[in-house]
């Protein structure tokens, strides 16, 4: 991809996402989805010519078109509600990439700890936290959405500059060995190589938990002796 | 096919990114952290299964492993923070604690 065409469609992608963001700009919606319509498929269109086959190249372009749109409605959904469901849609798509990449039990415990646990915790905490009376005033309107979306884009030419307009693309694309299944694979290296990070986890995880608990006691012991002092 | 998945991770990450710079629902912006994971989970595997040199690895795996794990103790400990401040000031929006700020 030339630099040029690089830097039109991070351009596109920024004014479509400072038009989407939530606030007074209600009324261009329809105008920043045709804008970042337009800047997905440039971007489809130049990740089409880096996948190895064409098969690869048209989950690529289903999953990436997915993924970023879910992201986009995350960030920009005025309701928290919507915001949680469009992440379950983002989460589906890495799901895919990572089956597309041969990381099947990756794929699975995404989905599992994601879309079962994760995002259903967040659910109950939005239902806890919601008034009555439709979408409170400070998910109507961003914080600083152009300082934002200018500082992100500027990050984002930074980060991808150099893969994007490299000539040749970089990775070797050799075949997975599918004699032992992923599965198998993923638990031996894990039991094995990478044992001492498999205890601390469960250290990391056992703290977590006595720290939710902590805070959850605190407040029944602060309601309990009348409100918050 | 790295440059694609990279490329892909980073717009998922700026996202996140931009997202919880410019939500204010405190809800909202730990949603964002968890678009940031998702964008880092790619780039580890992009990276393992195509490697810029030798064979693919399974490294990349096992390290989205561990951070779908910290992610997990992340949520539940942001979450009951969050209840516990919107039990305190019956408000999502970040700007009613700034108390500690400099005037």
């Amino acid at each position: 991809m030339s630099t040029v065409l690089f830097m039109l469609l991070l351009t596109l992608g920024g004014v479509g996402l400072y038009l989407a963001m939530p606030g007074g700009r209600l009324h261009v919606g329809r105008a920043a989805l045709v804008v970042l319509l337009g800047a997905a498929g440039v971007l489809v269109a130049a990740l089409m010519p880096l996948a190895g086959s064409h098969q690869q190249a048209l989950w690529l372009a289903l999953l990436a078109l997915v993924a970023l749109l879910g992201a986009l409605r995350v960030i920009t959904h005025p309701r928290p509600v919507y915001s949680a469901l469009y992440f379950l849609l983002v989460i589906v798509a890495v799901g895919g990439m990572l089956i597309q990449m041969q990381a099947t039990f990756l794929a699975a415990a995404l989905l599992i700890i994601y879309a079962g646990a994760i995002l259903v915790t967040y659910m109950f905490v939005i239902m806890l936290a919601q008034k009555g009376g439709g979408p409170a005033s400070y998910d109507q309107q961003a914080r600083e959405p152009l300082v934002g979306v200018a500082a992100g884009f500027v990050l984002l030419a930074a980060l991808t500059g150099r893969v994007v307009t490299a000539g040749a693309a970089p990775g070797t694309d050799a075949a997975v060995d599918s004699e032992i299944s992923n599965v198998v694979a993923v638990g031996v290296q894990l039991l094995t190589r990478y044992v001492v990070g498999v205890e601390i986890t469960g250290v990391l995880l056992l703290a977590a938990m006595v720290g939710a608990i902590a805070i959850a006691r605190r407040r029944a012991w602060h309601e309990s002796q009348g409100g918050w002092g | 096919m790295l440059a694609a998945y990279l490329l892909i991770g980073a717009v998922l990450f700026v996202l996140g990114l931009i997202g919880f710079v410019t939500r204010r629902n405190l809800i909202i912006m730990f949603l964002c952290t968890e678009l940031m994971f998702q964008g880092i989970v790619l780039n580890l595997v992009a990276f393992g299964r195509y490697p810029l040199a030798g064979t693919p690895t399974l490294d990349g795996q096992s390290f989205a492993l561990f951070l779908l794990a910290v992610a997990a103790a992340e949520a539940a400990l942001a979450l009951a923070l969050v209840v516990l401040l919107y039990r305190y000031r019956d408000t999502l929006d970040p700007n009613a604690w700034t108390s500690l700020k400099d005037k």
